[in-house]
């Protein structure tokens, strides 16, 4: 027996309560675990961007296009390895019109020249460079479209009217935590062919991949400024900055999120304090017999803030056990099919999972500085008074 | 039955438990009316922008404004229709407009987010009667003058009275009036010049939507009907209060499930609180309820007393929660609206059906908490009860 | 074997002790002389209310008098921090309460050894001088129960144990037979008068059984904060 086995013990002794206590937290941490988990994996684009990918578009608006023959400046600054360029298609699938997914017209060669985290087996890569009506989707997007490869699927455009029909030649899958697996990715000279005159050769923004992920800024500036004199300007940032900008965007709604989740330790701190208390005050009078025997009020406080601990820790492991299936088979799966271009990766973070464990620990050490404190500074003999 | 006041007088002696109990439940509360009074507000924010004798033609296909455009030409052929009203002069009511986003920088944080621009013809005032200007002056038409929504006012850079932001470059359009509409999405947006804004878009002769306001809301169908089946204008008609609700659906919906699985486990949490402090009071009283039992008080009465004990604790939480969130109707919430790529700002909305709502729940939070250990009351044997 | 050449162990002088209650003084103790002999057994009677509690808390280092000198084996307890006291309780005296006082949830065994985890013995060492206590008490085939397995008698002699586990150089028992029947209160008296006779603890015990008195070697009585002996 120890000094911290002692506190242990005291667990034991309404073991009903501890259950419930327990059980509190952990529904306290479950939470707090899944509100972090929203905000870490709207993180994950830009926590796992590429850091020598930079992205051009048009300085005002992302609704202005720009003229494709910007590629080729691009192409020609220093240190550019590779540029590709995409337009934002906005399509639908009309037998399932509320299932939102990114459709893109891309220029397949550069295209997975410069994302080449996209995984594409060699022989559909192959077949979709042939193809001028090919596609390729993700695999979380093929799962949810219910398609495989040779099925024939017809897009209605929105920004670009009418019937799309494509085959689908390729399914891929993502080496990257940031990239969306619900992509619908075609052939962008397979649209713009069937452009009028005037809406024809314009693309919608350029993404680079450079030589040095240290000059990304440099590399950036140089690119603006060859466009600066021209008719359209832009702006080119790093990946991680354009996922940043777009975070942003949602700031309100993250920093709620944030605050949120305090809340539910403020919550499940009430809740474990409140055991404490309890304990505590019925426990008064061994308090006082420990004294008498010569433990001082720091023993005291300690087997409170043990027991306290102990208790935090078992209601936050169980709290993290139970967030593991929840995500991994409920949420975010449900999340990655739908909202893929929001959270290309929803899975708990080690990282979320261990604050949430410190967390436990620690707020159950600060519930008890209260209880504890009472009951180190009662006298011994009026401790004792509180049994006889 | 017991008397109400043994359970007031009750909560009172355990004072700490009876707060630490009442505050975990009010934060609940606090939560829970947030969330409702937010998503009330993104509703009513987007809808209230929505008349039912309104109409709004899109581009057949497109979701949004700003994917949709059709051509000037086809502006006059829609508005002639028979079931639009006429105003004074003959003219018919209805506006083409010009809808585009801009990327402004976000005073608060880093980075850009988009801001809504809408290219109105200078009678937009006549067709929009709730909209009025509130600070400075209309603007001049053709000039390079906007006016911009009270809710967009001063949260990004130059979006404010008497300063400028860029268009296009070397083309600043000057802030020269705040306008008010009643408290819906217009405020999050800024008006320019119909003709300014799509030259400095490249949108030159197409506007993105017409609307039309009809003799009675009844016209809707014979207008649709008339527009729609003219195939070579491809155009599709919607009511505008659909139109919008369609617009908030998947903002509303998502703060909606968040709020619901927060609220859930929120409310388990605080329910568990809620167990502990009674199991807590009726182990603690057990003299007492012997006692009770012994002068004639019957099981039914005691376990009645328990409940509307657990009941009375929550209810306060919840009056306090209820009460806090009304503090949240001062605070503005402002974030990116899912379908149109826009930032919009929003209030939190208190109705009584959400103050009495959330007052209900906490009661039912309190009822079920306080359920067991009331049970476990009224079962005790009297004898053995007071013997404790 | 007791009462050897006349050295004190415990030694009050002009011990005063006021509670206070509002502002009104109640005084307790009055300049109170007491000296006992190293190897005494001796009980302390008195009606209720006569400070024979307070008396023994002071001795037990567990309250500080107004006035006067406590002196227990040879540490002067008023002039000591509250840690000093802490540590002087741990290592000077064994107290043995009314009630008992065994933590529930602790098996005899270990409640015994309780005590001996403020010292840096090891834990087999430990657990082994718990287990001495308990077959001095007699009671060492009932050492993983639990209190509430045990009789009010066998608890109390288990308390005994957890007071002597530390070798203590002086018992201090609070109305130790108080709350047993006859046969248990015989049973603990016996374990304490072996104590004194075979063991040579000093012993000083306050109670209100005069049977318990009897086998004291000295019963002193005390009456409004007085010895009257």
């Amino acid at each position: 027996m120890t000094l911290f086995g002692l506190a242990l013990r005291n667990l034991r002794r309404n073991r009903f309560r501890a259950i419930l206590t327990a059980l509190g937290v952990a529904v306290a941490i479950l939470t707090f675990v899944l509100l972090r988990t929203v905000i870490w994996a709207w993180n994950v684009a830009a926590e796992y961007a590429a850091k020598d990918r930079i992205a051009t578009r048009h300085k005002v608006s992302f609704v202005i296009q720009l003229p494709k023959r910007y590629i080729d400046d691009v192409r020609a600054i220093k240190g550019v390895k590779a540029a590709t360029w995409a337009n934002w298609f906005g399509a639908k699938d009309p037998k399932d019109p509320n299932n939102f997914f990114a459709n893109m017209a891309v220029d397949p060669a550069s295209f997975l020249e410069v994302y080449d985290e996209i995984v594409l087996p060699p022989q559909q890569k192959r077949a979709w460079l042939e193809n001028r009506r090919g596609a390729i989707v993700g695999d979380v997007l093929a799962r949810k479209m219910g398609v495989k490869i040779g099925d024939r699927v017809t897009l209605l455009g929105t920004i670009y009217a009418g019937d799309w029909p494509f085959e689908i030649v390729g399914i891929y899958s993502a080496a990257r935590k940031s990239i969306d697996r619900s992509q619908f990715l075609f052939h962008w000279e397979y649209m713009n062919e069937s452009m009028p005159e005037r809406r024809r050769d314009l693309i919608g923004w350029i993404v680079a991949r450079i030589d040095d992920p240290g000059r990304g800024a440099d590399i950036s500036a140089k690119i603006d400024s060859v466009f600066d004199v021209r008719d359209a300007q832009t702006i080119t940032m790093s990946e991680r900055s354009l996922q940043l900008s777009f975070m942003a965007m949602f700031s309100a709604m993250l920093r709620a999120l944030d605050i949120v989740s305090i809340i539910i330790l403020v919550i499940m701190m009430m809740i474990l304090g409140n055991t404490i208390a309890m304990g505590v005050r019925e426990r008064t009078g061994e308090y006082g017999v420990l004294r008498a025997v010569g433990f001082l009020p720091r023993h005291i406080a300690t087997f409170i803030v043990g027991e306290s601990i102990a208790l935090g820790l078992v209601g936050g492991v169980l709290g993290i056990a139970i967030s593991y299936p929840i995500v991994e088979l409920g949420i975010g799966r449900f999340l990655e099919e739908n909202m893929g271009s929001f959270f290309p990766y929803f899975r708990v973070d080690p990282k979320v999972a261990g604050a949430a464990l410190l967390l436990s620990g620690l707020l159950g050490a600060a519930a008890a500085i209260l209880p504890a404190r009472g009951a180190a500074r009662l006298s011994v003999i009026d401790s004792l008074r509180r049994v006889e | 039955m017991v008397p109400l006041s043994y359970n007031l007088r009750s909560l009172a002696v355990r004072k700490t438990t009876t707060l630490a109990t009442a505050l975990g439940i009010a934060l609940v509360v606090f939560v829970l009316a947030s969330v409702l009074m937010l998503s009330n507000g993104i509703r009513g924010t987007l809808e209230r922008a929505g008349s039912e004798d309104v109409a709004i033609v899109l581009r057949k296909g497109s979701d949004t404004e700003m994917s949709s455009g059709i051509e000037d030409a086809n502006v006059g052929v829609v508005a002639s229709a028979k079931e639009v009203k006429r105003r004074g002069d003959g003219q018919p009511d209805a506006v083409g407009e010009v809808v585009v986003v801009v990327a402004l920088d976000k005073k608060g944080t880093e980075g850009v987010s988009n801001v809504t621009v809408r290219g109105v013809p200078d009678d937009v005032f006549a067709f929009r009667p709730e909209a009025r200007i509130v600070a400075g002056r209309a603007a001049r038409p053709g000039g390079a003058e906007v006016v911009i929504g009270k809710g967009v006012r001063g949260n990004f850079k130059g979006v404010e009275l008497g300063q400028s932001f860029e268009l296009r470059k070397n083309r600043p359009v000057q802030v020269v009036g705040v306008f008010e509409a009643n408290g819906s999405s217009y405020e999050s947006e800024a008006w320019g010049d119909l003709n300014a804004v799509r030259t400095a878009f490249g949108r030159e002769e197409m506007v993105s939507s017409i609307r039309v306001r009809l003799e009675s809301p009844a016209k809707l169908d014979a207008f649709a009907v008339g527009v729609e089946q003219n195939k070579q204008l491809g155009l599709e008609v919607m009511r505008e209060a659909e139109y919008l609700e369609k617009q908030s659906e998947g903002t509303a919906i998502f703060i909606q499930a968040m709020g619901t699985v927060i609220a859930v486990l929120f409310s388990i949490g605080a329910m568990i609180g809620a167990m502990i402090t009674m199991y807590a009071a009726v182990a603690h009283r057990r003299r007492e309820i012997g006692t009770l039992r012994a002068l004639g008080f019957s099981r039914a009465s005691i376990l009645f007393s328990f409940i509307v004990e657990s009941v009375l604790l929550a209810l306060g939480g919840g009056l306090v929660g209820a009460g806090a969130s009304l503090l949240m109707t001062f605070a503005r919430f402002s974030t990116m609206n899912f379908t149109s790529w826009s930032e919009i700002s929003f209030s939190f909305d208190a109705t009584p059906g959400i103050i009495g709502g959330s007052l209900a729940f906490a009661a039912a939070m309190g009822l079920l908490g306080g359920l067991l250990p009331a049970v476990r009351a009224a079962r005790m044997p009297p004898v053995q009860a007071m013997r404790a | 074997m007791a009462q050897a050449n006349g050295e004190s162990i415990v030694e009050l002088r002009a011990v005063t002790r006021t509670f206070f209650r509002d502002k009104e003084a109640i005084p307790v103790l009055d300049a109170l002389d007491l000296a006992v002999p190293r190897g005494a057994f001796e009980a302390l009677m008195g009606p209720s209310g006569s400070g024979k509690s307070t008396l023994l808390h002071l001795v037990a280092g567990l309250d500080r008098p107004t006035r006067g000198s406590v002196r227990v084996a040879g540490d002067e307890l008023t002039s000591m921090s509250d840690a000093a006291l802490a540590r002087f309780r741990a290592r000077t005296v064994g107290f043995i309460f009314q009630a008992y006082n065994l933590l529930p949830v602790l098996t005899a065994v270990e409640n015994v050894e309780l005590p001996l985890l403020l010292t840096s013995l090891p834990k087999a060492e430990r657990r082994r001088r718990a287990q001495t206590a308990l077959r001095v008490v007699g009671l060492e085939d009932r050492e993983s129960h639990y209190p509430r397995q045990l009789s009010g008698g066998q608890e109390q002699r288990v308390a005994i144990a957890r007071a002597i586990v530390n070798a203590p150089a002086i018992l201090l028992g609070d109305e130790p037979t108080g709350d047993l029947d006859r046969p248990s209160a015989d049973d603990v008296l016996a374990v304490l008068e072996k104590l004194n006779k075979e063991l040579g603890k000093t012993i000083l015990m306050v109670t209100h059984d005069p049977a318990a008195a009897e086998r004291a070697s000295i019963i002193r009585r005390l009456d409004k904060g007085a010895l009257k002996s």
